[in-house]
């Protein structure tokens, strides 16, 4: 054998060792593809069952044999829904609610992120770890003297009521206290020697600066506050000031033994609760994906 | 006219404005109840009586060495077991869903938002999809048993179970956020190290466990410390789920605390599992974050 055909004998087995490689990867990749539609068939079932089942009939969701396409769709069980629970009251109770956290929550820890930030005065550090501090004292803790102290003032059962605990986010105070970091200081000198006042500051400069951060921690301010649970249960109990998850959970248990014949107006009303933020999450996908990555990298 | 302050000082008070709301409302609704909560655990308060007096320790002697203890260290019992239940899945499972989903195609980034999606569905919405998916006669996940050849399960009315399905609506919830954060980790590590590994022939396990790994430690801790936390305080889907029951087999410690307070009116008693369970927490903070300053670096 010449050393040339030598060469390529060698050059032919390493082509078929190499495709032999590929192959295997590219099954690999393909085994890789399998599970994670798996995965997520499994991971999205609950969501499409509840969908589902909200539109069936009574006698479909009792069927011992479950159909996984609804044979007729009943969209008046959500107008029922809204005849059996007061589910408007509850749209219009939770919407305020949320609003008004969403507002007091912006607003504070805005300021307070800039002047834990770019402000100067005494005692600074120390006041930052006070409100870090608030960070550890969770409301699972505090509710008893809080439902005491707002039963004293007259507040069960109002908006004050509901929106009071959280109308300070020390998460939001910090987030925005790093975001505000991240802008040269250059900037906010610039500014003032264009005459800006503080809020010029903060309205003009710095909040444009750090505009996806605060999208991305708004929009889990929103969530948080619209998904509440704990604390509306305990301070609005009842039917004037309840919120949908509280609202919703007073459906099912209104029902008692009978849930199971009512499962499909159930899953009307847990549809209802939680569409909104669905549909949130899909409009601002990009900055609800990365929310909690960013308070997991900080 | 001297002005009253100069212009250094009123910028420094101006500053000062911008901190003091949020400071006024940490201090009325943060940590004076923290106060309250440990003062009334001290009294005998009672929401039925219109007065109360202080007992002394009555009520921690009732906690530790009377009628209250058995309900605390079944309460611990149960919360414990949750947290390591709720740390497993998010954790581990979150890995395992991040090691599948990591560098899929572009266009299948639809399903990593529909596993992540869960984590935004309210707890009461999927708590009651679940009390319909878990129900013993209808329920659609004992129709699937059955049709492998299994019998029916009462998930939520047996004591030996109910926590498994608390855990399978929460797990439900987490383990694709436990994906997330594992996902942008993995995304952070550089393509080189696999690069040098394969071509020393390294298996893609061992990769797997020399390489990603050991880079993901610093995420694995965060995600300890942050569900550990959270998981202690569980809550809402053991009040809609089970309320505790059956027999007491899902009394998570915040659900005792809501019991005593909210259904029996017992506000001393109440308040004193409450600070006990706060006095965990910050044992639990602290030595977390010693360990995570320890071995970890969070800052940017």
């Amino acid at each position: 054998m010449t050393s040339d055909s030598k060469n390529t004998a060698l050059n032919e087995e390493a082509m078929l060792l190499n495709q032999r490689a590929q192959t295997r990867k590219k099954m690999l990749n393909v085994g890789q593809y399998i599970l994670a539609i798996l995965v997520t068939l499994v991971m999205f079932f609950p969501l499409y069952w509840m969908l589902i089942t909200s539109v069936k009939s009574q006698q479909e969701v009792l069927r011992s044999l479950p159909t996984f396409w609804p044979r007729e769709w009943h969209f008046e069980n959500y107008i029922n829904v809204f005849k059996r629970a007061n589910f408007s009251k509850y749209y219009y109770n939770t919407t305020v609610m949320t609003v008004g956290i969403l507002f007091s929550q912006v607003i504070t820890g805005v300021l307070a992120g800039y002047g834990f930030s770019k402000g100067i005065f005494k005692g600074k550090n120390f006041l930052f770890v006070i409100v870090l501090g608030a960070l550890m004292i969770p409301l699972q803790v505090t509710f008893i003297p809080l439902y005491i102290m707002f039963a004293d003032w007259k507040l069960t059962d109002t908006f004050l009521g509901l929106i009071l605990p959280l109308a300070v986010s020390p998460y939001y105070i910090f987030m925005m206290r790093q975001a505000f970091f991240s802008v040269d200081d250059s900037y906010v000198e610039a500014a003032k020697i264009d005459g800006m006042g503080r809020l010029g500051i903060i309205t003009q400069v710095l909040v444009p600066m750090t505009k996806s951060t605060l999208i991305t921690i708004t929009l889990v301010t929103f969530t948080d506050g619209w998904n509440s649970y704990f604390w509306p249960k305990i301070i609005a109990k009842n039917e004037v000031r309840r919120v949908l998850t509280v609202g919703l959970v007073h459906l099912r248990n209104t029902f008692a033994g009978l849930d199971t014949m009512n499962n499909h107006e159930i899953m009307a009303g847990a549809v209802m609760a939680v569409l909104p933020v669905i549909i949130l999450f899909f409009i601002f996908q990009k900055y609800m994906l990365t929310g909690y990555e960013k308070t997991a990298m900080k | 006219m001297k002005p009253l302050l100069s212009r250094k000082s009123s910028k420094k008070v101006g500053d000062f404005a911008t901190v003091l709301p949020a400071l006024l409302f940490l201090g009325v609704f943060v940590y004076y109840p923290v106060v309250q909560v440990v003062r009334i655990s001290f009294t005998n308060w009672n929401l039925i009586n219109d007065s109360y007096k202080y007992v002394g320790l009555k009520n921690w002697i009732w906690l530790f060495e009377g009628s209250g203890t058995k309900y605390l260290l079944n309460s611990l019992k149960v919360t414990f077991l949750y947290t390591l239940g709720e740390l497993f899945v998010t954790i581990i499972g979150g890995m395992i869903l991040a090691v599948i989903f990591n560098k899929l195609a572009k266009s299948f980034s639809i399903m990593r938002a529909l596993v992540f999606l869960p984590k935004y569905i309210a707890m009461s919405s999927a708590a009651v999809v679940f009390l319909w998916i878990l129900n013993t006669d209808n329920g659609i996940l004992n129709y699937f048993i059955m049709k492998m050849g299994g019998t029916k399960v009462n998930w939520l009315g047996d004591k030996n179970r109910a926590l498994l399905s608390i855990l399978m609506l929460t797990g439900w919830r987490t383990i694709g956020y436990g994906m997330m954060i594992y996902l942008a980790a993995m995304r952070g590590i550089s393509t080189n190290y696999y690069e040098a590994a394969s071509i020393d022939g390294a298996s893609k396990w061992t990769q797997f466990s020399r390489i990603t790994l050991p880079l993901l430690s610093p995420t694995t801790l965060f995600l300890f410390v942050t569900t550990f936390i959270s998981a202690m305080k569980v809550f809402q889907s053991v009040d809609v789920l089970t309320s505790g029951g059956p027999y007491r087999s899902t009394e998570v410690i915040v659900y005792m605390i809501y019991k005593y307070a909210m259904e029996d009116f017992r506000m001393d008693r109440a308040s004193t599992v409450a600070v006990f369970f706060f006095i965990i927490l910050l044992i639990i903070t602290a030595t977390t974050m010693k360990i995570s300053n320890r071995s970890v670096n969070y800052d940017v």
